[in-house]
């Protein structure tokens, strides 16, 4: 009788347990990328749900022209994400703040020592009104990514001068090469990589931020400058003869396949790139853009592309935050990431010493941290800029590269938006978050 | 469910019954968001706040200001006035053709039909790949010893608008072909008899007999291709996004900027009651036209 109740009780005790172990919190999580196309977060959501039974994370994926449009109506009807990648800086997520969609994450960035990660000039800006609205959580940079086996084929080294920039696209054109450096542009917002690393090089870093949060303006000289000399690129065929009949997934390519020797972008295509190139994924390198001008120091392009964001009213919130710290605060996660080309932001020494970036992931960060003391820009003005600036720039751009737009003309319409979106409120003004 | 069909209200309830889920999905799928849009169009709404600023007609006379707004009113015309002389103009005449070709009639029919239930996404990125600069239509131009008619397709702002319009015509025109040919089979053959016995040459008899008797179908075909083009967004946006800068915009695409990408979605939402109103017109004005002739 006594080993039919001991029977007994360690049954229903093994029926309650796992029921109890079983009851888990789904963390639904919204990303951009192609659905069907396998990120890092994918693998991420893997390892943590393994680690944390009592939570369940599921990674949507959206395109990026989609993922905006869907975002908001779903968080404004309450059924968003718990947890989702936003844009960052003084544009895009004004309206969410000030909708009172977005969660207050003040609180976790004390609770979990967020500050020992998180550069302060991130969560500048990711913060308003004292209050972090995001975890900005990686840092992206843009480079100019070339086939060296072309290069060596025609005597050509890397250049470090405008002279020997000049030289070097000169002798691909007399090598049969009509298209030097792939641009893309038929899809716009690749030719503003151009425009904010160009933007960035002329102005500098206080010119840069004197718009975004001060009294300047987009039509100063040093960016009437920069686009002047991006239209002057343009028309001496460096982008090709028709750069914005070409669309960037077309553009990749081709340089994958070795038919244009240069193009200027960033680690996110290094994955296809592996893909696309195979064994000669060894044959591509990068470096940085020489100075424009005479005496004009090389600054590196760094941004947050997007910060992390969750849903106000979430009742997940506590283990998406675990998520996010998982992600980039453990070193497994941090470890994870950099394999993928991704860079966490903070202290790297630890993950660095385990992981096993590409070559050409190690390549790009090198040629950024080569010239960060001289003080790095935005690498995507478009994602930190709000959308009907976004808009004007793109069109402006082809604009230029079609020859039907002057560079004043150009940078008046960007400072006519701008000033417009400021008018409206649209513009977030960060300053850190409140000292406890 | 339904009413006895002897009793008194059977004659009147039972066709509201047999419509109730079907009107009941038209109105929560159809009216409803129609309503709601032109409710948002008079408001200044961000998409985001739970207050809506009611701005009166605010947003449609910002629309006659609007340089781009008119960029793209212009370029839908132009691109539904192409897509309507292709559509109807030579979907008229490949069906005519087809009604007299007896070999290998349901394997041309198909080649024409095939690409309507492609899906517009599969459209765009296989009109983006052909209109490349190297892509396979330059291609053959070049093979053909025709290489000066090569150019960069997508690319070009005289030409951008056009192509696309015919990329959209290639995955719609099988509609056209199959409702002319249903009408061609309803003309009565005697009338061509009678045609031939007067001395009516084949092009006579098409001018004469064909077309008056497809009248009411060109009507159809007419009114459907105008608000399937009008109401275009997937191609042009998965090709261009309205570009080279705006040479392809047309108002489906500014709508959606305006709306969705740039958070206005008040404006965005008068620009979506201009597209209604233009599309309601335009037929309404068809509709008259043709009834006029009639009488």
């Amino acid at each position: 009788m006594m080993k039919f109740l001991a029977f007994g009780a360690a049954f229903g005790a093994l029926v309650a347990l796992p029921s109890s172990l079983l009851a888990q919190t789904e963390v639904v999580v919204w990303v951009a990328g192609e659905p069907g196309q396998t990120t890092i977060y994918d693998e991420l959501a893997d390892t943590f749900n393994a680690d944390n039974p009592d939570a369940k994370i599921t990674v949507v994926k959206n395109s990026s022209d989609l993922f905006n449009p869907a975002l908001v109506p779903a968080l404004s009807a309450g059924e968003g994400p718990d947890l989702f990648t936003f844009g960052t800086g003084p544009g895009q997520p004004a309206a969410l703040i000030a909708g009172g969609l977005v969660a207050d994450l003040t609180d976790s960035y004390y609770e979990h020592n967020w500050g020992e990660t998180i550069p302060e000039g991130i969560v500048v800006q990711t913060s308003s009104d004292g209050k972090l609205w995001a975890f900005g959580s990686e840092v992206e940079t843009t480079g100019m990514f070339y086939n060296k086996a072309i290069f060596a084929e025609h005597g050509i080294e890397v250049p470090t001068t405008w002279a020997q920039m000049e030289a070097a696209v000169a002798k691909l054109q007399e090598a049969g090469y009509d298209t030097p450096i792939g641009l893309g542009a038929a899809d716009k917002w690749p030719i503003s990589h151009w425009q904010s690393m160009m933007f960035g090089r002329y102005a500098g870093p206080e010119g840069i931020e004197d718009v975004l949060f001060g009294d300047g303006e987009w039509t100063d000289a040093p960016f009437v400058a920069a686009s002047a000399k991006l239209q002057a690129m343009g028309e001496a065929g460096w982008f090709g003869p028709t750069p914005v009949a070409i669309g960037y997934g077309e553009l990749m390519d081709r340089f994958w396949a070795g038919e244009v020797p240069m193009t200027f972008t960033g680690p996110w295509v290094i994955g296809g790139g592996i893909e696309a190139a195979g064994d000669r994924i060894g044959d591509y390198s990068v470096f940085a853009v020489p100075p424009f001008e005479e005496g004009q120091k090389i600054h590196p392009t760094n941004s947050i592309g997007s910060g992390w964001y969750i849903r106000e009213g979430s009742e997940a919130t506590e283990i998406a935050v675990r998520f996010l710290n998982s992600m980039f605060l453990d070193t497994k996660g941090r470890v994870a990431l950099l394999n993928a080309g991704t860079v966490p932001v903070g202290p790297l020494d630890d993950a660095l010493a385990q992981a096993e970036m590409s070559p050409l992931a190690v390549d790009i960060w090198k040629t950024s941290d080569d010239h960060a003391a001289n003080g790095t820009v935005p690498a995507f003005l478009d994602t930190i800029t709000p959308g009907s600036l976004t808009t004007v720039s793109y069109d402006g751009l082809q604009a230029l590269l079609l020859d039907v737009m002057t560079p004043e003309e150009f940078t008046s319409e960007m400072q006519s938006a701008w000033a417009s979106s400021k008018a409206a409120g649209e513009i977030m003004l960060p300053g850190g978050i409140a000292e406890r | 469910m339904f009413l006895d069909p002897d009793s008194k209200w059977a004659h009147r309830l039972n066709p509201v019954l047999f419509l109730l889920p079907a009107l009941t999905i038209y109105i929560v799928f159809a009216i409803y968001p129609t309503i709601s849009v032109i409710e948002y169009s008079f408001t200044s709404w961000d998409g985001i706040s739970p207050d809506r600023e009611y701005v009166g007609l605010a947003n449609y006379t910002r629309l006659f200001t609007d340089k781009i707004f008119w960029e793209a009113f212009r370029n839908t015309f132009v691109w539904s006035g192409v897509i309507i002389v292709i559509n109807v103009g030579l979907g008229l005449v490949i069906a005519a053709m087809l009604a007299r070709v007896w070999k290998a009639r349901l394997l041309i029919q198909t080649c024409i039909v095939l690409p309507v239930v492609i899906s517009p996404m599969a459209v765009a990125t296989i009109w983006r790949w052909m209109y490349q600069p190297s892509g396979v239509i330059n291609q053959m131009l070049e093979t053909i010893g025709l290489g000066g008619l090569a150019t960069p397709w997508l690319g070009s702002p005289e030409i951008v608008l056009y192509a696309l319009a015919l990329a959209h015509s290639w995955s719609t025109i099988g509609l056209s072909v199959i409702i002319f040919l249903a009408g061609l089979q309803a003309v009565d053959e005697d009338l061509y008899e009678a045609a031939k016995v007067d001395g009516a040459t084949p092009v006579q008899a098409f001018r004469y007999v064909t077309l008056p008797a497809l009248r009411p179908v060109t009507a159809v075909v007419f009114i459907l291709t105008l608000t399937q083009s009008f109401k275009v967004f997937d191609l042009v946006w998965a090709t261009t996004k309205g570009g080279p800068i705006r040479f392809s915009e047309i108002l489906s695409t500014y709508m959606y900027k305006r709306g969705a990408l740039e958070n206005q979605y008040g404006y965005g939402s008068a620009i979506g009651v201009s597209l209604l109103v233009i599309v309601s017109a335009a037929t309404i004005l068809y509709m008259q036209i043709q009834n006029r002739e009639d009488r």
